[in-house]
Order: structure tokens, then sequence, then C-alpha cells
């Protein structure tokens, strides 16, 4: 099998140094994809003709010295809920069957104007709903340390494709740990930015107070170098922060001393949950004390409703974001439909699988006339509760640490029976969605032979910081560079 | 027409919907069109595509504002945008963006002009408005066999455009209320240059709430909601035979159904579209798509300034600055076109309430459909011909009959009176000819005059006006023919 690829730093290395072509990277990008694609399930589709060709255009603009950018010409993968022009837009979904659409997304645009070239389109859970990959039209994606178990979810795709190699990396997006869940499962870096950083405009909505695009990659210095081409104000999205974009690789400058880091004391139990991943969360956290950082204990009152609360806004808003495929202008209608009633139901009964269904019924009803003060608006308040924890305890510290999901990778199926409990492996993650923060996940260790995530959350634009502490914590150990066994 | 009339008091409440004047819609650049190919004025965004995303036209919140003003409401510096879910073929995202819990206005009022009875000078009165918003429009479906059998086209070119909802409280008391409430609020809403507010574009709509209720009593009757009234003369009838049908059910004993009914100018009833068992559940929440639209107070205020003087300030300062009747003065300023016609022509003349009845009197029959704006004759031409009319020059008469040239070409209106030869004859020798002429010739008709038949009077200055082919001042020769006929000679 074709290698994996290396690192962005090392491809644009490679790039500049001349010793490979982009041309190269992307066709050792797709055939590494496609030797590996029937057993792992990571991609919906990939453009091998529209890839080579931007390949070879990279190739040119570089021999004539005028690259894009020093990413110019390597593979990247991107989740199939951001828009690219003149492509499929699936989102998991049979609702979607046979639509292409018309216009890019910024952030896929940002990616183009950087010269990066998008091999593929990711697997992930129908609209992005799940934590497991497993609700997509499409099949499941697997887990590159183990196929009997979910990569995580709803960027599974992305993650296990960045995880397996046949990208450096990879867009996702985030609505209440979609990118940082399946970068802990994988084994891989997967960074959140603040909502509002990077546009939302071509990101098909799941939860729009929620939904964030971030970035999969090998390491911090990765993430770091994709996000600073992707985030930006965008006029054409109206939640769009209008704050100028830092050079987040600059800011690795792997020097943590003085950095506070809070461990809330909610977050690790005396019981429950898996005791060795709390054990490798707090052996990161003692790495980085003793590169110089500071363990201070916060508390986060709140976040005991976080699981509840986003749940309701999430469905609430989902309920809504999806009334647009009706089966009336594109997607899927079903031809057995005689009434406009009938049309709609059979439309929407044959095109959303079981997860989406769930979450607009119990959307519909948390909004319905008689249940939204008890339910929608109560969920508001508590958020507003849950976003003051954050800034009273980032008062006390730089940076929250805790493991990004209570347990490692589990099996495909597990959960399906069961959805409350795949909704609980949220818990760590959801808070930092309610609040807007940013927050990545750093692989930090195993158990039982599978990868653990720490997460570390910032306050609102702290990319800057929460980099270079996952940056000088990988400066320091080996975690990020351990790869799946077939995948070696 | 209601018997009822007399025993039950009518209450009626308007919602209205009128359409913006901006190039593009509401959240995008999409322009705003009449008559284009159907889904030719559209976005991915109009469409409802995925992963598209709303973003507010600042022009319409600009003009959400003056409208808020010219009715005294407060504008509020922060109202939030929110989802009226429901589905329904033309409504592409299957939800319309709107303004519920926290509109961008309330609390304001319009002073209307109720008609009054017999002759009477008109009652002035505020209704209160509740509050105004800013909304998307619904696109448009089409039943059509001819074009596609059974099924429904959509055309979503209007889908997006800006609306603002105008809500009345329920202070109207008669169709003809209810008819001058909608008169003046379009009128301010052109004059304020918010809204074209033409009905037969569509672009003024107008829903009513009416319920009845015993004479004297204060609690409100059970209402039903008529949709889709788009003309001023359907708004009345229809709310006339809406009460009638309700006075009906109570006089039977029955009870008002709740219910929305659409009006069917054909037979002149109201028709049950469908009564509401529930209230419709549309799941209002706030657009998670957009921020919560907060206005800087100075922006207001800098609003506030620009403002054109408002009908009904302008109406006042007619009554207390040039004079005129309460009743000129709101014929006048009714229409903004002639409101500014008469003042220019008040300001060159110099008489404002001799022009004000010149132009009620002669000129809005001679303009027909037009607006005097419209036409070639100047408010300063009109000063002139009304002048010549002033000095003696021309009659009142020939005034008007010049009009309609002067309207279609223009021009002087001296040059225009000679070259029609319709200079007044006034001046004492030339008319005192004819006179003595007059008397001459009829000396049986002076001998009774002068014995006391004062009506003789009238058939001497008849002949006088034929001679001179009614170029002659009527007061003249009065004046003329008294004082020789008194003269006794």
């Amino acid at each position: 099998m074709v290698a994996a690829l290396g690192t962005l730093r090392e491809l644009a290395h490679a790039l500049e140094a001349g010793t490979c072509s982009a041309h190269e990277l992307v066709r050792q990008s797709l055939e590494r994809a496609e030797a590996l694609e029937p057993a792992l399930g990571a991609y919906l589709g990939l453009r091998a003709e529209a890839a080579l060709r931007e390949a070879e255009e990279a190739d040119r603009r570089r021999a004539r010295g005028a690259p894009r950018s020093p990413l110019d010409g390597i593979p990247v993968a991107v989740k199939d809920n951001l828009a690219i022009r003149g492509e499929p837009l699936s989102c998991g979904s049979r609702i979607l069957r046979g639509y292409v659409s018309p216009f890019t997304s910024t952030a896929v645009a940002h990616l183009e104007r950087a010269g990066l070239v998008v091999v593929g389109r990711t697997n992930l859970d129908e609209f992005a709903m799940g934590s497991s990959t497993e609700h997509s039209c499409a099949g499941p994606t697997r887990n590159p340390f183990d196929p009997e178990r979910t990569p995580g979810g709803s960027s599974g795709g992305s993650a296990a494709a960045v995880a397996t190699g046949s990208v450096p990396a990879a867009l996702g997006s985030d609505t209440g740990g979609s990118v940082r869940q399946p970068a802990s499962f994988c084994g891989v870096v997967g960074l959140k930015p603040t909502y509002g950083r990077v546009s939302r405009l071509g990101l098909v909505a799941f939860a729009s107070s929620l939904d964030q695009v971030g970035v999969l990659a090998r390491s911090a210095e990765d993430a770091a170098l994709l996000l600073g081409v992707v985030a930006g104000h965008d006029p054409a999205d109206s939640t769009s922060l209008p704050q100028p974009v830092p050079d987040y690789a600059a800011a690795l400058s792997g020097d943590v001393s003085g950095l506070r880091i809070g461990i809330p004391k909610e977050y690790f139990p005396e019981q429950g949950g898996n005791a060795a991943v709390f054990e490798r969360v707090r052996a990161a956290v003692a790495e980085l004390v003793s590169a110089g950082a500071r363990e201070v204990t916060v508390s986060l009152p709140h976040t005991r409703h976080a699981i509840a609360t986003y749940y309701l806004i999430c469905t609430a808003e989902a309920s809504s974001n999806l009334a647009r495929y009706d089966g009336v202008r594109y997607g899927h209608r079903s031809p057995r439909a005689r009434t406009l009633a009938e049309m709609y139901r059979r439309t929407r009964s044959e095109g959303f699988g079981a997860e989406v269904k769930r979450r607009i019924l119990l959307g519909t009803f948390v909004l319905s006339a008689g249940y939204f003060d008890a339910y929608y608006r109560k969920a508001q308040q508590v958020r507003t509760l849950i976003r003051r924890d954050f800034e009273r305890a980032f008062e006390h510290c730089d940076l929250i640490a805790t493991p990004t999901t209570p347990e490692p990778a589990f099996r495909l199926g597990e959960r399906e029976r069961d959805p409350v409990s795949m909704y609980l492996s949220d818990i760590y993650t959801v808070s930092v969605n309610l609040a807007g923060l940013p927050a990545i996940s750093v692989p930090c260790g195993e158990v039982g032979g599978l990868p653990v995530g720490l997460q570390l959350i910032a306050p609102p634009l702290g990319e800057p910081e929460v980099l270079r502490a996952a940056d000088a914590y990988q400066r320091r150990t080996d975690w990020h560079r351990r790869r799946p066994a077939e995948a070696a | 027409m209601p018997r009822a009339g007399s025993r039950y008091e009518v209450v009626i409440g308007l919602e209205v919907h009128t359409q913006l004047r901006t190039r593009s819609k509401l959240f995008s650049e999409a322009p705003v069109t009449f008559g284009e190919k159907p889904n030719h004025a559209v976005t991915p965004y109009c469409l409802a595509l995925p992963g598209t995303l709303p973003v507010l036209n600042a022009r319409a919140v600009e003009l959400a504002i003056r409208a808020g003003l010219a009715t005294h409401c407060t504008v509020h510096t922060h109202s939030v945008f929110a989802r009226k879910n429901y589905f329904y073929p033309d409504l592409p995202k299957g939800y319309q963006i709107s303004q519920y819990e926290e509109p961008i206005c309330t609390g304001g009022w319009l002073e209307i002009e109720v008609p009054a009875a017999g002759g009477e000078e008109p009652q002035r009165r505020r209704i209160g408005i509740t509050r105004i918003h800013l909304e998307e429009d619904a696109g448009k479906s089409i039943h059509d066999e001819s074009l596609f059998g059974e099924g429904t086209l959509v055309d979503l070119n209007r889908a997006g455009v800006p609306l603002l909802e105008i809500v009345s409280e329920p202070d109207l008391r008669s169709p003809e209320e209810a008819g001058a409430y909608l008169r003046a609020l379009r009128e301010l809403l052109r004059a304020i240059e918010v809204s074209e507010a033409d009905m037969e574009k569509g672009q003024f709509r107008c829903d009513a709430n009416v319920s009845i209720r015993p004479e004297g009593s204060r609690e409100l009757g059970t209402r039903t909601e008529l949709k889709n009234l788009n003309s001023f003369r359907f708004v009345e009838e229809a709310i006339a035979a809406e009460v009638g049908r309700q006075a009906e059910i109570l006089d039977a004993g029955g009870r008002v159904q709740q219910a929305t009914l659409l009006y069917d100018p054909d037979r002149r009833r109201t028709r049950v579209m469908r009564v509401k068992e529930n209230a419709d559940d549309y799941r209002y929440f706030p657009d998670p798509d957009l921020v919560p639209l907060r206005i800087d107070p100075a922006r207001i205020e800098a609003i506030r300034a620009e403002l054109p003087e408002l009908p009904e300030a302008r109406r006042a300062r007619f009554e207390a600055e040039l004079g005129l009747l309460p009743r000129e003065a709101a014929a006048l300023v009714r229409n903004r076109s002639l409101a500014e016609y008469f003042e220019a022509a008040a300001r060159a003349h110099g008489d404002p309430r001799a022009v004000a009845r010149f132009l009620l009197r002669d000129l809005l029959a001679a303009l027909g459909d037009r607006q005097p704006d419209e036409t070639a004759l100047p408010p300063e031409g009109l000063a002139r011909l009304l002048r010549l009319v002033d000095d003696g020059r021309l009659t009142a008469r020939s005034a008007r009959d010049l009009l309609p040239e002067l309207l279609e070409r223009g021009g002087d209106p001296e040059a225009l009176m000679r070259s029609r030869g319709l200079e007044a004859v006034s001046d004492a020798g030339a008319l005192g000819g004819v006179v003595e002429e007059v008397l001459r010739e009829h000396p049986g008709e002076v001998a009774s005059f002068r014995a006391g038949e004062q009506k003789l009077l009238n058939f001497l200055m008849g002949q006088v006006m034929r001679r001179t082919r009614g170029k002659a001042d009527p007061a003249s020769v009065r004046e003329l023919l008294l004082r020789r006929l008194g003269q006794g000679g």
C-alpha cells in the first residue's frame, strides 16, 4: 500500500524544496484513500480528476515562483456538509440524493485560495447528528484502531482519513463535540474554534447557534496552519466575528511557564467513567505542569445541566433548519404522494434516517406552544448560566483541561438502541459549544489500545493559547505520532 | 347592510403588509422586481439551498425606523428576528423570518379623518398602532391547470421581499373608518417614501380582525379574520358584509366562531376559509442565524431629522399659517403631490385661500387621474392664471376653460387667454357702451325694473353677457347696470 502522507508542515517543506510535486502528493492521497476505503468508509466521494488537475495547476504556480501559499498543492479532505461548487453535497442523507451545490462554502473557498486541493468528501452522521458516524445513509466509518469500533462522530470520516494518512488534515464541523470527539477516538488533533471564528456560509446547518467549522490534523502545529487558512470575518455570515486573525503558527512558542490550567472539580468524579481515561488526562496535565504550567482547581457547577440544555437547543434549531428538505425544490421527493401533506410526509419519512427524525420530533415538541417556556426558554437561561460558569472559571485560570470523552471509542452498534447513552458521552464537549468557546482535543495516551484525548478549553478567541499549550505538550510527548497498526 | 349598526358596536383592527422600497430583498442581494420571469429574481438563499445564510438589508431597517417615527412609535434600539415555522410550497425555508416578541417599533398612532354625515366638518381621531415589524414575503403558488395539469407551480421571485407589518389597535368602529385609516396610512407611507404601496402590485395588503358587541358593552366579541383584502373598496365592503354576517348570527341567538374568512366580491359575502379550533402553532423562536438588531439612538435621531413634513403636521400648518378651512386643509394634504403644488402656487400667488378654493374646485376636476406635478402647468403658471382673474382680465369661468390646455401643453396663461380672445371686458369704457346699448334696446324692462321688478336685473345682465360672449366680468356688469339704472335716466 502507498505510504501515509506526512504532516502539513512536512509536505510544505517538501514542496518548497522540490523533493516532490503536488501532483505526486494528490495521487498518493487518492491511491491511499482508495486502498483503505472499502474497509474504512471514510469517504463519500473522491474528486480524483478535479484534484489531480488542481494539483497540476498548483505545480505550475510553484514552478512560476508564485504559489498561493506555502500549503499550495497539498491534499486535504472536507466533511460532506460543507458546500463545494459543482460537487454533490449529501450530508450523509438520502434526502439530498442527487443534490449538487451551485456555490462553495467560505471555509472551502479559503482552502482553494491557499491552493489546498480537496481530494474528497468525508463521511458523517446524517446532517452531523450523532457521535459515531453510524447514522450515515452510506454506512458507517470504522475506527482505524479497531474496525469493530466507531471513529466517533459526526466528523468520523475526516478523523479516520487524517488518522490513516490519506490526507494530512481535514475540515469537520463541531456542534456538540463533532470534531473533538472523533479526533479523540482516532488519535488525532481536533480543534473547534470560537463560535463565529470560521464562517458558516456553506456549512449545512444543524444547530445554527452551536455549529462551527473545525479542523482535524496530526499535530497542533498543523491545526494552527489550517485554522489560519479558514478563519476570518465573513460579512455573509451575520454571526461571524470581525476581529482580525492572528498568526496562529507564530503563537507556538513551546513556552507554557506560568500558564494556569484549571481542572473543573465536577469533571473528575471520584467514581464513574473510565478511571484509566482520567488517569491519562491527569498525566497529560502533569506533563504541562512539569513544563512550567500551574494547576488550579475551578468549578463549573451548571455543566451538569449541559447535556439536557444542549439537546433542547440543538433539536429545536434542527427541527427548523431541516424544514427546507421538503421535496419541493431539490433532493429527494417521494414519487408516491398524491396530496401536498402526503408529499411532505412521505418525502421526509423516506429521506431522513431515524436519528434525524428523532431530533426533529424532539425539537418540534420543544418549540411547541405550551412547552416553549418550560423547555426552550429555560434551556436558553441555563445556557447563560453555563457561559457565566466559564467566565468565572477563567478569572482563575488561562485554560481548562478535561477529558474529551469519558471513555475511548465504543463498539459499532453498541449505543444504537440507547440514544441517551450516546448523548451522555458528549458530556465534556457540549458545554464548550453552549458557551461558544475554542477547544482542542489532543491525543494523550491509550486505554486498551485505543486513543484517549485531552481537551483544552480557552476563553473566546483564545485559539493561540490552546494551540500553544497543545503544541508544547506535543513537543514533550509522542502520542500524536502513534498510528493505527494497519495504517502505519 | 347592517340593520345591526344601531344595536351593535363594530370593533375592527387592521394588519397591513406593505412592501418596502428597497432594491434588494430583506436577507439576500436578489433584486426586488415586478413582472420578471418566474424564479429569475432569486439567489441560492431565496431557494433555501443547503448552507445559505441571511444577511439583513440595512436599507429596510432604515425604512422601518422611518415608518415607526412617522407613526409616533417607540423605535427600539434592540429587536429580534424570529422564525415563524410552517410548511408550504411557496415558503422555501419552511419558516418565515419575522419579528415576534421584540419588534422594531411599538406603541404609536395614526391620525385619521372620520367621514362625517351631512356636510359637517370631518372629525379627526387617533388610531393606535400596536406594533410595526419587519418580515420576509413568501413566494407565489400558482394553481393553473392549463399550465401544469393538477399540479402547483411555485414562483419564488417574491420570496424574501421586505415587508413591513403594521398592526393597529382595535380602535376602528366602522368600515368607513377602516377605509379612512388605510387611506391615511397609505398616503403617509408614500409621503415618507417607505413604500410605493401600490395595491394593484400587491404592495399594500390588508387583513382585518372584526368583531361586534352590543352597544355599551365593554367586552370584546369573538373576532374573525378577513384575509387578503386587496382594494380599499373591498376592505369596506368585506367588513360591512362580515359585520352583517356576525349580527345575523347573534340576532339568531348563535355564537360567532373564531375563523379565517375570505371575501367574495361578486356575491358580496364573506365565506369561512377555516375555523380555528386551536390557535395556530408557528413555533416561533429567535433566528439563530441572525444577531439581535441593535440600532444606535443617534441613527434614529438622524432619520427623524430627515423625515419630510408629515401630512398631519402639514394640515395643521395650512390651517394655522395659511388660514385654510379644516376641510380645505384636510383635502389638500390627502395627496402629497397636490399639497406641495398648492404650497408653491400659494407662495407665488399670495392668497392661499383663493388658490386652495380654485385647486379643490376646478383643478382637481381638470386633473382626472393625473397628479399636478405630472402636468405641463407649473404652480407658478397657475398663480399667473389666478392673477389674471384677480385683475378682472379673465373671468373665473374662462380660467376654468383654459385649464385643460394649460395642463396638457403648458405655456403662458396670458398669451393663451389673448390667443383665444378671452380677455375679459371689464373696464368701464368698453363695457359702458354695451350697457348703454342694452338699456336702449329694452326700455320696457328698464321701466319695470325701476317699478320694483328686481329680477329683471338678471335678464339685463344676461343680455350684456351675451353681447360680450362671456368675456365680461359679471361683477363689473352688475355694478355698471345698477349704477345706470339708479340714475333714473
